[in-house]
């Protein structure tokens, strides 16, 4: 998708002498990954894909409230990011990224209650707007948190949440603890203050904070000219003499390489860096806008930006790397399909249970009573 | 810089009352942070902060660069990992930098996660005109963030209530905005002994600060003082004895003392420095139409700013802020009507 995107980071990517030895390794992260491993986030990829399917079908039908963004496309970089994070290290994610929220941690098992993520039952109930979602559905969609999990709440002022895991990055700093926090932008959102104070301020004390910037060409109506003046977002990175990493939002394993290269670099202390995973923004900015999207930007744009469907071109590497049989991999197959189109064949049957039983969970469960909206406006002793 | 345990006997200013609690609370809570502009190794722009970094050390008394939306931001996250902090805005006016940070990420957190995520943030800085500070370090803006349910606002006016209001805000579990008056930080009229111990005042309650039969004068900060003069002049002239209240806090705010005050003397004049449209005067009358209509003898009026900027030039400084001249006038209106 874009030149400069490589394994590993390009030498003007490499700032300090660690970096270096870093970039030296001859083991790749992706290498250390076992055959599980790939399967897994495949599985995870599926989940992705099929809770925003499943969401784009119960809006059709009129069963939601509110906005749905849509995270087809870039499941990659959700799966890329988090795979290879500790149950300890923190999130927050923005409101394309839905399914982060479940798969933070989903590695220590889909259903551990231990697991330090959310449900899928919890989202789900979240989305539906239920007494049951983690802050009574008072906020929208997309802004949950959990302080336990780990999971920063966001609002919609995007990138506020950079200043905020600057916070709780700077704690981990005077505990010796060698977590990571890891902040879920937009490309539009970086042209805010918030961006720049909350990065200029984690790079002057070393803070264990990494910017993924889900550079997806479009904020709402703006293309990403018209919010950045550098070539790469990621080129914002100078100004703070961090590492700027550009990385293939197509490809889950140049995300996790990506991902896993600056997360070691800030668990030894060595501050935070910027991934810009460039990707395409599949549909509008929320289905309100799916129609007008279609206007502004034209129907190549759209058609070349969702050509390289991350399902399928991990699939390619799988294939060519033994680790799936070609057979296999074409058993599920939702991949360059409309959400209308695909059903639940086209999904692993665990896939379709673990959110089959997160949605039955949300319609199960009562909204919330009208009370509830006047309790908690302060810490109630 | 010493700094001196408050003792009862001794005597002590505004700033230096702020300062002393900042050292005990940093001492007794291990986890306790500061963050600000130039706190650390200059000791803060006026100097409350001094000593802390040299005892407490860098890492706890954090100089942050010019970034207040990210000092604010960081005070949330340090609150969300348990912590205490203390962020201070250089001169509250400097807040509106941090203004989305505040009022849409603070104030919402508990409300949105549903009680999960309490934040004991204090966000404290120098507030208030009368200095020739112009208009951009002069303003008292609590009222933005009064208006913004999740937030405590806290204005101390004497220095007990400095030390004892810093305090309870520090130990409250919501973020609180606290407006230092600095013209009275190091005023030597009112310097006094802080109580010993743990020295304590509950936010929401107002103080009586001179009892009477004929009228109220309602009041916080630097405008108290006007009211107290005023209320000399009123009993000397003209033989009215008001009664005058400080609110000390805006949110949670003490209805009752006022409404028990309106009741007694039947006349009310409120009296604040922030700009009268929309400013908490206005809060104040609403609340008492509301609940002691049938009590009042006048209508309830009130002193306020000009809604104009704060002028840097003293002549139009004065011109537009309170002062004792229109305090005065105005409670003869009240009390004559």
């Amino acid at each position: 998708m874009n030149q400069k995107s490589t394994v590993i980071p390009s030498e003007e990517e490499v700032k300090t002498e660690e970096d270096k030895e870093r970039k030296a390794k001859p083991i790749l992260p992706r290498n250390s990954l076992t055959r599980e491993d790939h399967l897994e986030i495949l599985r995870q990829i599926y989940l992705a894909r099929y809770f925003d399917v499943r969401l784009i079908k119960e809006k059709r039908r009129g069963r939601l409230r509110g906005t749905l963004y849509s995270s087809q496309n870039q499941e990659a970089i959700l799966v890329g990011t988090l795979y290879g994070l500790r149950s300890d290290d923190w999130i927050s994610p923005v409101h394309r990224d839905m399914p982060a929220f479940f798969l933070k941690d989903m590695r220590s098992g889909w259903d551990n209650p231990e697991r330090k993520g959310m449900s899928i039952a919890q989202v789900c109930a979240q989305v539906w707007g239920k007494a049951t979602a983690p802050g009574r559905a008072k906020d929208n969609w997309s802004h949950i948190g959990s302080v336990p999990l780990g999971i920063i709440p966001s609002t919609s002022m995007l990138a506020s949440t950079i200043p905020v895991a600057c916070g709780v990055a700077y704690d981990f700093k005077l505990r010796n603890h060698d977590g990571v926090v890891l902040t879920y932008n937009g490309e539009g959102s970086t042209a805010r203050g918030d961006f720049h104070e909350g990065l200029n301020l984690a790079a002057i004390h070393d803070l264990a904070v990494i910017v993924v910037v889900e550079n997806n060409q479009w904020a709402y109506g703006t293309p990403v000219e018209l919010e950045c003046p550098t070539e790469d977002v990621a080129d914002r990175a100078r100004g703070y003499n961090i590492p700027g990493l550009v990385a293939d939002g197509q490809d889950v394993l140049d995300v996790y390489d990506k991902t896993m290269w600056c997360v070691e670099r800030a668990r030894k202390g060595l501050g935070p860096s910027i991934i810009e995973c460039k990707t395409y923004r599949a549909f509008g900015h929320g289905d309100h806008d799916d129609q007008r999207a279609d206007r502004y930007r034209s129907k190549e744009e759209i058609e070349r930006g969702r050509r390289r469907d991350p399902i399928a071109v991990y699939k390619t590497y799988l294939v060519e790397n033994g680790i799936l049989s070609e057979e296999e991999a074409k058993r599920y197959s939702p991949e360059g399909k409309h959400a209308i189109q695909v059903t639940d064949e086209d999904f692993p049957p665990e896939v379709v249970e673990a959110v089959r039983k997160g949605v039955e969970f949300a319609i199960a469960s009562p909204l919330p009573e009208p009370e509830e909206a006047f309790k908690h406006v302060f810490v109630e002793e | 810089m010493s700094v001196v345990a408050a003792e009862e006997t001794t005597k002590v200013n505004y700033l230096t009352a702020l300062r002393n609690v900042l050292h005990e609370e940093m001492e007794r809570f291990p986890d306790m942070v500061c963050i600000g502009e130039d706190i650390g190794i200059l000791g803060g722009a006026f100097g409350v902060t001094e000593g802390m970094r040299d005892k407490f050390g860098p890492d706890r008394v954090l100089d942050t660069p010019i970034s207040e939306s990210a000092i604010v931001g960081m005070a949330i996250g340090l609150a969300m990992t348990g912590r205490i902090v203390m962020a201070e805005m250089q001169f509250i006016d400097f807040i509106s930098c941090g203004f989305d940070q505040i009022v849409n990420n603070a104030a919402t957190m508990c409300y949105r996660t549903n009680g999960e995520v309490p934040l004991p943030i204090v966000i404290r800085g120098p507030s208030g005109g009368y200095g020739g500070g112009g208009p951009y370090h002069s303003q008292q803006n609590e009222a933005w963030f009064a208006h913004s349910p999740g937030l405590k606002v806290v204005i101390p006016s004497t220095p007990s209530d400095a030390a004892g209001l810093l305090r309870a805000s520090l130990r409250d579990p919501n973020p609180v905005i606290f407006y230092e008056v600095k013209e009275l930080y190091r005023k030597r009229e009112i310097e006094e002994p802080i109580p010993p111990g743990e020295w304590i005042v509950p936010l929401g309650k107002a103080a009586i600060r001179r009892e009477g039969t004929d009228l109220t004068l309602i009041s916080y900060g630097n405008p108290l003082y006007l009211c107290l003069q005023a209320a000399e002049l009123l009993q000397e002239r003209e033989g009215i004895n008001a009664e005058v209240i400080d609110l000390r806090t805006l949110v949670p705010l003490d209805k009752e003392t006022i409404l028990n005050s309106v009741k007694k003397t039947n006349r009310v004049v409120v009296v604040n420095e922030a700009p009268k449209t929309c400013g908490f005067a206005a809060e104040v009358v609403a609340i008492i139409n509301e609940h002691v209509f049938e009590y009042l003898d006048a209508p309830v009026l009130r002193v306020t700013r000009a809604d104009t900027p704060v002028p840097w030039v003293q002549p139009l400084e004065l011109a537009v802020l309170p002062s004792v001249d229109k305090i005065y006038d105005t409670c003869i209106k009240v009390a004559k009507f």
